[in-house]
Parts: C-alpha cells; structure tokens; sequence
C-alpha cells in the first residue's frame, strides 16, 4: 500500500512539472486573448521556433543555457513584436475569426521556416541542471532540475499575477481585457498594452519551450501537445479570468499523467480529451468561466 | 438622363431586366450555372488526355486529382467557414476517416466502393454531430478547439488501431468499380470529377435554398436571425455535419484513388492547408475553392519546387500557403477569385468611362 501511495505521489510531483508547463503556455495564450481578442493558435509554434534558437546555440554552438536563453528572449520578443506590429494591428478590419485564420497561417509560416533556419535533424535541449541529484519526499523521488522548473514556474506566475493585480500597468492590461474601447477613452494605450501581452507571452512560451525540451529533441512538432493542452486549459478554466486557465492546466497536467499510469498508457490521452468535450456538455463555459451574455 | 443622374449620385450601376435576352433559351442555358458546372467539369475531364498527348506525367495527374478531392472537402469547409462564419481545425482527422473506413469495407470486407463511402460518410457525420453539439452552444472558438481534439485523438486511434487501419504500415485500397467495371487511375480521375461536379451543384443548391438563407441572416445578424426564427444552433450544427460529410466524401475518395493511407498524412498541416484553400481561394465562392486547392495543392509541387535556389526549401510550401492566407486576409479578403472580376473591371474601365459620356452629351 505505501509502495502505492509513493507511486502516486511520484505521480503528482511529475504531474506538477508537466502541469506548470501547460500553465504557462495556457497563461500566454489567454493574455494574448483578453487584451487583442485573438485566439492565438500559433503561441505553439513560435515557442517551437524560440526554443529551437535556444537549442541551436547550446547544442550547435556549445554556448551555455544562460546565454543562448537571453538570446532565445530576444528572439521570442522580436517574433511577437513582429507579429503584433506588422501583421495583426495591420489587420483592422479582419474579423475575430480573420485574425484567429491569420495565426493559423502563421503556423504554417513558422513551420516551414523552421527547417529552413534551424536545419531538419532534431536538436537536444540541455538540462538546466545536467547531474543534479534527487529530491526525497515520502518515498517519491523529483529531480532537481524538475524541481528547479516547478518553482520557475510558479514564481513567473506569481510574479505576473503581483503585476496583474498590484500595479498600474496589471490594471491596464484589466481594463484593455474587459473593454478595449472604453479602455482607450479612460486613456489606456490599448496598443502597447496589446504589444507587451504579445511580448510576455512569447517569453511565456519560449520558458515552457525550454523547460519541456529536454524531456524529447527539440523539433517542429515539439510544442503541439503543449499547445493542444493549454488550449484545453483554457476551456476548461474558462476564457474570462487569468487564473482559470492556469487551474485548468495542472488539472489536465495531473489528469493525463494519472490517466497515463493507471488507465492506459497508450490511451490516457485519448481518454481524458473525451472526458474533457463531456465536461463542455455539464458546464459549456468552464469550471470559473461565467456565463458570457451578449447585449444588443 | 436619369441614368445619368444616379450615376452622378454615386449610384453604379441601375441593371434593367434584359427582356430579350432573358427570353433567348440560349442565353439561358449559357447563363444557366448548373451548366456552367457541367461544362467545368467537362473540361477538367480532359486533363487526363493530357497525359498521352505527352504534356503532362503520371505524377501531375495524381497532384491534380489530389487537389480535386482536396477542393471537396474544402467546399465543406468553406460552408461552415464561408457561411457561418466557424472555424474547424478537424477537416484532416475526417477526411482520413473516411479512407480508413472505405479502404478496410472495400479491401477487408470486399464491399462495393459506393457502399463503403457512404457508411463513411455517415460514421463521419454522426461523429461530427456529436462534436458539434457538445462544443456549439458556446462559441466559436470552441469548436475549433475542439475539432482540434477531435482530429488528435481520430490521428492516435489511426496510428494504434491497425487492426482496421494498418497503423504505421499504412493502408492499402484498390481502383474502385463503376458498373463491375474496374476503373483505370484515369477513369478514377473521371470519376474525381463527376464528384466533384455534383458537389458544388449541391452546395450552390445548398445555398439558394432556406439553409444558406439562414446562414446569410446570421452572417449578417445573429440576433437578427434570431428574432426571425432562425435557430442558431441548427444552422450552426448542420453546417458542422455537412462539412465533415464533405470530408468524409473526400477521404473515400483520396484512398481508392492514391490507393493507400498513412497516418501521417492527416495532420493538422492537411487541416491548416484545406483553410488555406478556402481563405485563399474566396469565403463563399465555389469556383473560388477549386481555384484555391489549385493554388495550394498544385503550385508548390509543379511551379515552386522548379525554381532555381529556393525550390531546395524543404518548408517552402508551407511558408507559401501561410504567407498566402496572411497577405489574403490582411489586404484581399475576397480572395483570389475576385482577380479575375477585378481583371475585368479594370480591363472595360475606359468602355465603361466612355459610355458615361456618352451619355451625358446625349
């Protein structure tokens, strides 16, 4: 019995790690969501194409992680600064669903720029702490490098939601989420608002990039199961708060690794996005999601 | 006169009913676009000749026959995008059910082809019932992430169920029959066609009819729509099963006519490139789509990869594609059928000019 129980705690630790992942890439895709009403589909693929700098400077140039991530920043920042200046702001008069049609194409931009830049072979990611030794808890055991992502993880978090709720610029961004509008006649600059979600959460992506890389090699499908969980985070928290998604993420996280060991490790995936379209049939709007009333 | 004081009020054009014309039964049947259709696809009949004129190679006819059913399923698509405005990221995971599902009734259980692709089709529109009912009463975005989904878990159960789908090893399938007549690849082409043909009759019918009426009341106004009796959900879920019964329809036909199927074919890039076909090609046009699967399925392999330097880029048809769908929703939301009504405004630009003087003198 207690051999069962450090399994499942083994578990949930695991859990954790895959959950903050899921987390922070569900975090940039609703921020980027709230403040310029687009679903961004290609949040996955840029990390994807973030990462793979990161990977190529330490696997190919043998810089350390340090560097090649300070790097792999500006590379995310320039890619969302791009995105958001010269395509989406441009595409005023695109509809939600022309803008959501224009990431998807971004997908495919990324997808074949990839192997052009980075070349077709799969690059190893480097651990952030290569030997590092183990972390007992009750019998279950966490390395310390997953430990060092859990608490990256959280801290990003919890800094963003000190910044979301505490200072003037959190406020902003709350404001441009619930009405871009009325935001900018109170005096909000909804565009550098708009520009500095895109920004955050290309670094959100390129954080949960690096930290999911060295599990599996860095290649173009690297970050899809990423971003088909963090989109269900976000359905399942809900796509009116911040932190709904983020709940939503170590749920999935937790869910899929105990669906994984206990139900079918071939199918645990499968399993639990069946149960989560039959958790849209109880509650369409998610678990923190408020009923969303359109006026005329 | 009076014509030429509306003009001057901005007024474009006042078109007269054209009784003589009208009452030409020539002009009729020419203006007629069900045999307009048919006469389209007549002339895509011939592209098969082109092969033993010499001009084109077995390999182009497969890419060419490959963008034909691609354009069915992208019809299907452009209803529910075109139309009710909705977007499915779940086409590929359909179309390759329906191969699966054809090629192991024709192959394993020695069923006829029509057969087989209509219990596909049926299997594939029950399952994107269901899909479309669950993720439909939110909004939009929900049912993108959730065909999402869907067509995740339809590409797992490819990969491990290979007692009926082959798994890894890929699926293999045969010509179909017409009449216990086994078709040669130039036959099925033919028959690409014919399908191909009747599919945008129905979809033209589709949207003359009440359901793309009820469609155009919601594109126009949801509340609207709603306030004259239109259910939304209805609309929106019928939309839904019809897209995915068209890629359904697709997938039997991609599998006896390629004659075999490989998980690794129905990614999500096939989804994201059957969009691209329907945001390039023109939202609610049916000539537009054809156009559109040409563009995306036809010129990468026969044009882009020729070019000197960059034709070696291995992703170089999904930057072309991608590219395509941003530049054509950020400046020619249209689409790429609107070149050829453009083309032609711009070309009568100075009769029209001239014509307007005219008038005004007299």
């Amino acid at each position: 019995m207690n051999g069962g129980l450090s399994t499942f705690l083994q578990i949930l630790l695991r859990s954790l790690e895959t959950g903050g992942v899921y987390a922070l890439a569900a975090l940039a895709i609703i921020i980027v969501l709230r403040t310029s009403s687009v679903a961004h589909f290609a949040q996955g693929t840029m990390s994807m194409f973030s990462t793979y700098v990161v990977a190529t400077l330490c696997a190919k140039r043998g810089w350390p992680l340090l560097q090649s991530l300070c790097v792999g920043v500006l590379a995310a920042v320039a890619m969302a600064f791009f995105v958001d200046f010269f395509i989406i702001r441009r595409a005023k008069k695109a509809t939600a669903v022309g803008k959501e049609i224009i990431t998807l194409g971004l997908i495919m931009v990324f997808l074949g720029l990839a192997p052009m830049v980075f070349g077709v072979d799969p690059l190893l990611m480097p651990k952030a702490i290569p030997r590092g030794g183990d972390f007992k808890f009750l019998g279950a055991s966490l390395s310390h490098n997953a430990l060092l992502n859990i608490s990256i993880g959280l801290l990003f978090m919890s800094l963003l939601f000190f910044i979301l709720q505490k200072t003037k610029i959190g406020l902003a961004v709350r404001v441009t989420a619930s009405n871009e509008p009325i935001a900018r006649l109170m005096g909000v600059s909804t565009r550098n608002i708009t520009l500095l979600a895109w920004i955050v959460a290309g670094i959100l992506g390129l954080l949960s990039g690096v930290m999911i890389a060295p599990a599996t090699t860095v290649s173009t499908v690297l970050m899809n199961p990423v971003q088909l969980n963090a989109l269900f985070a976000c359905v399942l928290g809900g796509f009116q708060t911040f932190y709904g998604p983020v709940v939503g993420a170590y749920i999935i996280g937790i869910g899929r690794n105990l669906l994984m060991y206990y139900v079918s490790s071939e199918w645990g995936e499968q399993i639990l996005y069946v149960l989560l379209l039959a958790f849209l049939l109880i509650r369409p709007n998610g678990l923190i999601g408020r009923r969303f009333v359109k006026k005329v | 006169m009076k014509n030429f004081e509306l003009t001057k009020l901005g007024v474009q054009s006042v078109q007269q009913p054209d009784l003589v014309k009208a009452s030409n039964p020539l002009y009729r049947f020419y203006k007629n676009a069900n045999v307009r259709f048919i006469f389209f696809g007549a002339l895509l009949c011939l592209i098969p000749y082109l092969k033993d004129l010499g001009i084109l190679n077995s390999g182009m006819i497969i890419t060419l026959g490959g963008a034909i059913i691609y354009a069915i399923a992208a019809l299907g698509l452009n209803l529910l995008l075109g139309y009710a405005g909705l977007v499915s990221l779940g086409v590929a995971g359909f179309i390759g059910l329906g191969a699966y599902v054809t090629a192991y009734f024709t192959n394993d259980l020695s069923i006829t082809f029509w057969i087989a692709a209509l219990s596909s089709i049926i299997l594939a529109t029950l399952i994107g019932l269901l899909v479309g009912l669950v993720s439909l009463r939110v909004s939009g975005l929900y049912l993108a992430i959730s065909t999402l989904c869907v067509s995740e878990i339809l590409l797992k159960t490819f990969e491990s169920f290979d007692m009926i789908t082959g798994g890894m090893t890929g699926k293999r399938a045969s010509y179909p029959t017409f009449f216990a007549a086994a078709l040669t690849r130039e036959g099925t082409f033919i028959l690409l066609v014919i399908l191909l043909v009747l599919m945008m009759m129905l979809t033209r019918n589709l949207i003359k009819g009440s359901f793309g009426r009820a469609l155009h009341a919601m594109r126009g106004s949801e509340v609207a729509a709603q306030a004259m009796g239109v259910n939304l959900l209805k609309y929106r879920l019928l939309a839904f099963a019809l897209s995915t019964a068209y890629a359904a329809l697709a997938g039997a036909l991609y599998v006896v006519f390629i004659r075999s199927a490989y998980p690794t074919t129905w990614t999500i890039t096939l989804s994201l490139n059957i969009l691209a076909v329907v945001v390039i090609g023109g939202f609610r046009s049916i000539y537009g789509t054809v156009l559109g699967s040409l563009i995306v399925f036809v010129v990468p392999d026969l044009l882009l990869k020729k070019l000197p330097v960059i034709g070696e880029i291995p992703g170089l048809a999904y930057i072309f594609s991608g590219v395509m769908i941003v530049i054509v929703i950020m400046f020619y939301p249209a689409g790429l059928i609107k070149l050829f009504s453009d083309a032609r405004d711009l070309a009568l630009r100075p009769f029209s000019r001239k014509n307007k003087e005219r008038k005004a003198v007299s």
